[in-house]
């Protein structure tokens, strides 16, 4: 969080999540919507783009978001997309949701993998990071084609890398 | 010196000699058989007291009268003759030994000087010319050693020249030759490299590709579920 402006709107997010009482679902909103929006070029490239009217690209956050999130949620987006920090978002909510787990005394631990995971998954990884490290996590799962199979879960500067994509990568190591 | 002073002596007394020995009947008397039967005859006459006629007929006056007809001595002179000859002689030989004889003697000894001198400067000349010539010779001897001293010198220059480019060339080629095999074995050791990480490269894709097809959600559930048990397997 070197950013002083990032600091700043991840602040004001996790304020406003607070007073509007919904704070883990916002948070969770939010987080999804960065990595959609990390992950789709298009969607980037538009919200990003200043010569579209700022009207115009809060217009497109509400039609993604319309039933798909809260109306809190919406909002918040929509404020930082018309302030034309969109390319910053992922910044923002990254360390937005770090306030917010941290306010609930807790680390964010956040997981990669080519597939979402169960409930019953995200608990046990949890249970198993705490048990590991004796931090007490919260997961956040990012899809990430990439890992192939298996799970890369980062601990703040701690990785722990169980990737079968890891395992190519060794073996193509030991190749050489 | 001396036989030249005899010489100069002998020579006025052989002219003398020569005078009185070889000198003529005319030259003894300086009369004629005339004037001397004249003289003999007024002096026969004084002694007879003027008797011509008696005069005439003594045979002894006859004899002395016919002694005008022989010739006089032809080696003495008459004596004032010799007195005034040997007067001017002297005086002559005086003169000679006083002045002509001193200046005569200095021209010669001047003359034996100058070729004494000239004898000397000649051997001095020979003296040092014969010193030019040694040391002539001499400077040639060392011009010999010294060239060839430079001759030795450029010579085992030249060999230490030829030696050291040789050694260089040798070097040079060791080097190139080192380096050669060098970037030879280097290439080699990337070729097998590059051929290795190509197979590697097709042999994952090949792997990936058969990894991705055979990952469905069972599959993936389980490794998730072998990952969660592995991190709590893990202590720390």
């Amino acid at each position: 969080m070197a950013d002083p402006r990032v600091a700043g709107y991840a602040e004001a997010l996790f304020a406003v999540a607070v007073a509007e009482g919904d704070l883990v679902a916002v948070e969770d909103e939010l987080f999804r919507f960065a990595q959609a929006l990390l992950a789709n070029d298009d969607l980037r490239t538009t919200l990003t783009d200043q010569s579209v009217p700022a009207a115009r690209r809060q217009q497109v956050v509400e039609d993604l978001l319309d039933g798909k999130a809260s109306a809190t949620t919406s909002a918040l987006v929509s404020m930082v997309v018309a302030a034309g920090r969109a390319a910053e978002l992922p910044a923002i909510v990254d360390a937005m949701v770090e306030r917010s787990v941290a306010s609930r005394n807790r680390t964010v631990a956040t997981v990669r993998a080519a597939v979402d995971l169960t409930d019953d998954q995200r608990q046990r990884l949890a249970a198993a990071i705490h048990a590991s490290t004796g931090k007490e996590v919260e997961v956040k799962v990012v899809l990430d084609p990439s890992v192939l199979g298996g799970v890369v879960t980062e601990i703040g500067d701690d990785i722990i890398d169980g990737s079968v994509r890891r395992r190519l990568n060794q073996l193509r190591e030991s190749f050489r | 010196m001396s036989q030249r002073r005899n010489r100069l002596v002998a020579a006025p007394l052989i002219a003398v000699l020569g005078l009185v020995a070889l000198a003529g009947p005319a030259g003894a008397s300086g009369e004629s058989v005339g004037a001397c039967m004249a003289d003999h005859l007024l002096e026969l006459v004084e002694e007879e007291h003027g008797d011509l006629g008696h005069v005439l007929h003594d045979e002894k006056v006859q004899e002395n009268l016919e002694k005008c007809f022989e010739a006089p001595n032809p080696i003495l002179p008459e004596t004032n003759e010799i007195i005034w000859g040997a007067l001017s002689f002297f005086l002559l030989f005086f003169f000679m030994v006083k002045k002509g004889f001193p200046a005569v003697k200095g021209a010669m000894d001047a003359r034996a000087d100058r070729i004494r001198s000239d004898l000397d400067a000649a051997e001095q000349a020979k003296i040092d010319a014969k010193a030019v010539e040694a040391d002539y010779v001499s400077r040639l001897a060392d011009a010999k050693g010294e060239a060839s001293r430079l001759i030795d010198e450029a010579r085992g220059a030249a060999d230490r020249l030829r030696a050291d480019l040789a050694a260089r060339a040798e070097a040079d080629i060791a080097a190139l030759r080192e380096r050669a095999a060098a970037d030879i074995e280097s290439s080699r050791q990337q070729a097998i490299a590059d051929l290795r990480a190509e197979v590697a490269g097709i042999a994952l894709g090949a792997a990936e590709r058969v990894v991705q097809a055979s990952l469905d959600a069972e599959v993936h559930g389980h490794l998730i579920d072998a990952y969660i048990d592995e991190v709590a397997g893990s202590n720390g």
